[in-house]
């Protein structure tokens, strides 16, 4: 590493900045955004730059740079015309005068460059490849700012506060374990959660001392299958997780994020393979939690469509566990967008409805006649077994024989199969295949699109 | 961060194929916070020469986007109809056609009150390339961060989305008699100009006027208001509390159920 990356306070220098096109504008603005003092020399001044003339930290000089201009020692020079041998020279007097030089059209000919910064002020994270490959840069920065939520911003500002609170409150000795304790506590998370108010609560306790510290649960949808379709709130949470419960419809792509110290439990929930029925789930959660743990609860889908999210939450509610719940895509939307078959369409559907088709003692309840609507898509969830009944029910009900309907196998998932076929001919073209869960239904006249939609 | 979840974001999984020039992804952005964009959404738009959007893909993500990317913004508030929707799905044939990586984004999920199935048809008409990505429904953001399952064992044991959005006419054209029947949660989109219609439609079919209801309006970001009620003083909710879209109506015994203390709201007030 030949680069010394430092953090420079905006104010200790006066910049020099020479140009006056897009590339010096952008330079203006970061100087401007730090609280530097700039001296701008250029002809011709770009817009960006003409709309911060009034700024008193800037100071325009509006002409062409000479090649013997002359710079105060102790000033940084950014150089940013497009005349090379223009740049060389100002870089060569810049130096004679003991200035530090940034040559934006030669990354070999810089004392100091700019990095790309990822600003949540006060915390900043700065990006660099040495001048290398600017793409490589744009490229870790984006990924970067995606795990940096803008709330990273009210987390530093509150451990800064903190930060003074501690020094008056705690020998110095002991500061280093608390700053170790908070972090590893909830209250980071619940600032990142926008729940500033329990944040204070919780660092309240642990500065008091009152080490019986509360657990946390986080009721995570992890999406219809694909782990590219997890959210990067979800993605944050399962991997900050001390332990985990997951079940069946879980990716195990997406159990690869879970921390490696973290405990992992299936929980089941195939069909007929509870490995833990419901209330020793909520039992286990509770329990986790109140060992005070950070404590995923990993779905498949989205945990309130069809996730027995609600009950879940009900239980820690009413054992005074705090928990959060993070949406995930649910089935629907994952297939209907990988099978190109929209859910509503102007021409076809105003509305959708989502039902279950579990089988209960052989057969499913629902209420056949309000599903019979020609302007309505309906989606079943979890009905393969019995989708023969489903599709007579429905056409007894009234629903047309011919009415298109579409089962996709393994949606959003690579080897995602659909077919589709009509209400009356499904039950006999599912006789004759071999069709793997987790499956869909969508009936309706939108599964038409499908032959021309389709993209997968 | 540990090593894992960086080789899956720093290197393309093999059959993650990188988005080509002439093509367009169509991509949901989710119903507002910044951390309920996927994975997939953001490592397309890294590849976008172009990103076209409207009004409901909020100011956080559009940070995300490199900086090099040309953003063109086709507005879709209603009454703000920046672009009519046939130009919207014209500009992404044009632009697809000269040979740039597109990215069109969307509020919510495509498919879902998105009218993604109409610019796809124009675009495969046009013999262009495209996927579609999925992105979180306002019904799901916007239920989960209220703290209101949108299915529940002993409450609503299916879920109906609907558009609220009226037709020239003034009325919707529903099937009122289905979304009164019990046992089920009742989502409206785009709704809340439209309350005294779905009030009135879902009374005289039947639905209790003491149904409960919430409202949500600009749901999952920090400006999020909920709002419940019941169904027959749903339309003076709206007018009394100056409720604006975008917001999301619920309605259903479902709302009854409070557990968004635990949830990330900033402000909360509950009418009635």
């Amino acid at each position: 590493m030949m680069n010394l990356p430092l953090v420079l306070r905006g104010s200790a220098r006066p910049f020099v900045l020479v140009g006056g096109g897009q590339v010096a504008a952008r330079k203006l603005l970061t100087l401007l955004k730090a609280g530097a003092q700039v001296q701008l020399i250029a002809p011709e001044l770009h817009a960006d730059i003409a709309a911060c003339a009034g700024n008193p930290l800037l100071s325009i000089e509006q002409r062409p740079a000479s090649l013997t201009e002359t710079f105060d020692s102790g000033s940084l020079v950014v150089l940013a015309t497009d005349n090379h041998a223009l740049n060389k020279q100002l870089a060569i007097n810049a130096r004679k005068a003991g200035c530090l030089v940034c040559r934006c059209d030669e990354t070999e000919d810089n004392d100091f460059i700019f990095p790309a910064v990822i600003d949540r002020s006060p915390l900043l994270v700065s990006i660099s490849t040495s001048g290398a490959s600017p793409a490589l840069t744009r490229h870790v920065r984006q990924r970067l700012e995606a795990f940096l939520p803008q709330e990273y911003r009210d987390l530093g500002a509150f451990a800064e506060r903190l930060r003074g609170q501690i020094k008056q409150q705690l020998a110095a000795p002991l500061r280093a374990g608390f700053w170790r304790r908070w972090i590893g506590s909830l209250a980071p998370e619940l600032i990142l959660a926008r729940q500033a108010e329990r944040a204070e609560a919780v660092t309240a306790e642990l500065l008091n001392g009152d080490v019986e510290e509360q657990g946390e649960v986080y009721l995570v949808g992890a999406g219809p299958g694909d782990p590219d379709l997890l959210t990067f709130r979800a993605l944050r949470l399962i991997q900050s997780a001390d332990v985990v419960f997951y079940d069946r419809l879980v990716n195990p792509l997406i159990l690869d994020f879970i921390h490696p110290q973290a405990e992992r439990f299936y929980v089941g929930k195939a069909k007929s393979d509870h490995a833990v029925p419901q209330e020793g789930i909520n039992q286990l959660l509770v329990d986790a939690a109140r060992s005070g743990k950070k404590v995923l609860r990993l779905k498949g889908g989205d945990p309130f469509i069809f996730g027995r999210g609600g009950e879940e939450i009900e239980e820690l509610a009413a054992a005074g566990i705090p928990f959060q719940v993070v949406p995930g895509i649910t089935a629907a939307s994952g297939c209907a967008a990988y099978a190109g078959i929209p859910l509503t369409h102007r021409d076809h559907a105003q509305s959708v409805r989502f039902v279950t088709g579990h089988l209960k003692n052989g057969t499913c309840d629902l209420p056949w006649q309000e599903l019979v609507h020609p302007g309505q898509t309906l989606v079943i969830y979890m009905g393969l077994s019995g989708l023969p009944h489903i599709c007579a029910q429905l056409m007894a009900a009234g629903m047309e024989k011919t009415t298109p309907v579409a089962l996709v196998e393994k949606g959003t998932l690579p080897d995602q199969k659909v077919h589709v076929s009509t209400l009356e001919d499904m039950p006999d073209y599912i006789a004759g295949r071999t069709i793997q869960a987790p499956t869909l239904t969508i009936v309706g006249s939108v599964v038409s699109l499908h032959e021309r939609l389709k993209w997968r | 961060m540990h090593p894992p979840i960086l080789n899956q974001m720093l290197s393309s999984v093999p059959d993650d194929s990188p988005l080509q020039p002439g093509e367009v992804a169509l991509i949901g952005a989710g119903p507002g916070d910044p951390g309920l964009l996927t994975v997939r959404a953001l490592r397309l738009l890294a590849q976008a020469d172009t990103v076209i959007y409207d009004r409901l893909v909020g100011a956080g993500i559009m940070a995300l986007l490199p900086p090099q990317c040309q953003t063109i913004y086709v507005g879709k508030a209603a009454g703000d109809h920046v672009l009519p929707q046939e130009e919207i799905n014209q500009l992404l044939v044009r632009l697809a056609r000269t040979g740039k990586r597109i990215v069109r984004l969307k509020g919510g999920d495509p498919y879902i009150f998105g009218r993604g199935g109409e610019e796809i048809e124009d675009l495969r008409h046009a013999g262009l390339s495209y996927r579609v990505i999925p992105g979180i429904t306002a019904a799901s953001g916007c239920a989960t961060y209220a703290g209101i399952p949108l299915t529940h064992r002993d409450h609503a044991q299916s879920c109906t989305l609907v558009t609220g959005h009226l037709k020239k006419d003034g009325e919707l054209d529903l099937n009122w008699q289905a979304l009164a029947q019990p046992g089920q949660t009742l989502v409206f989109y785009m709704g809340v100009n439209s309350t005294v219609v779905i009030t009135e439609n879902l009374t005289a079919a039947g639905l209790a006027a003491e149904t409960p209801v919430a409202v949500i309006e600009r749901g999952t970001t920090a400006q999020q208001r909920v709002l419940r009620s019941t169904l027959d003083d749903l339309p003076r909710l709206v007018a009394r509390e100056d409720i604006r879209p975008p917001s999301l109506l619920i309605i259903g015994s479902v709302t009854a159920l409070a557990y968004d203390e635990f949830q990330p709201v900033v402000q909360e007030s509950v009418a009635c």
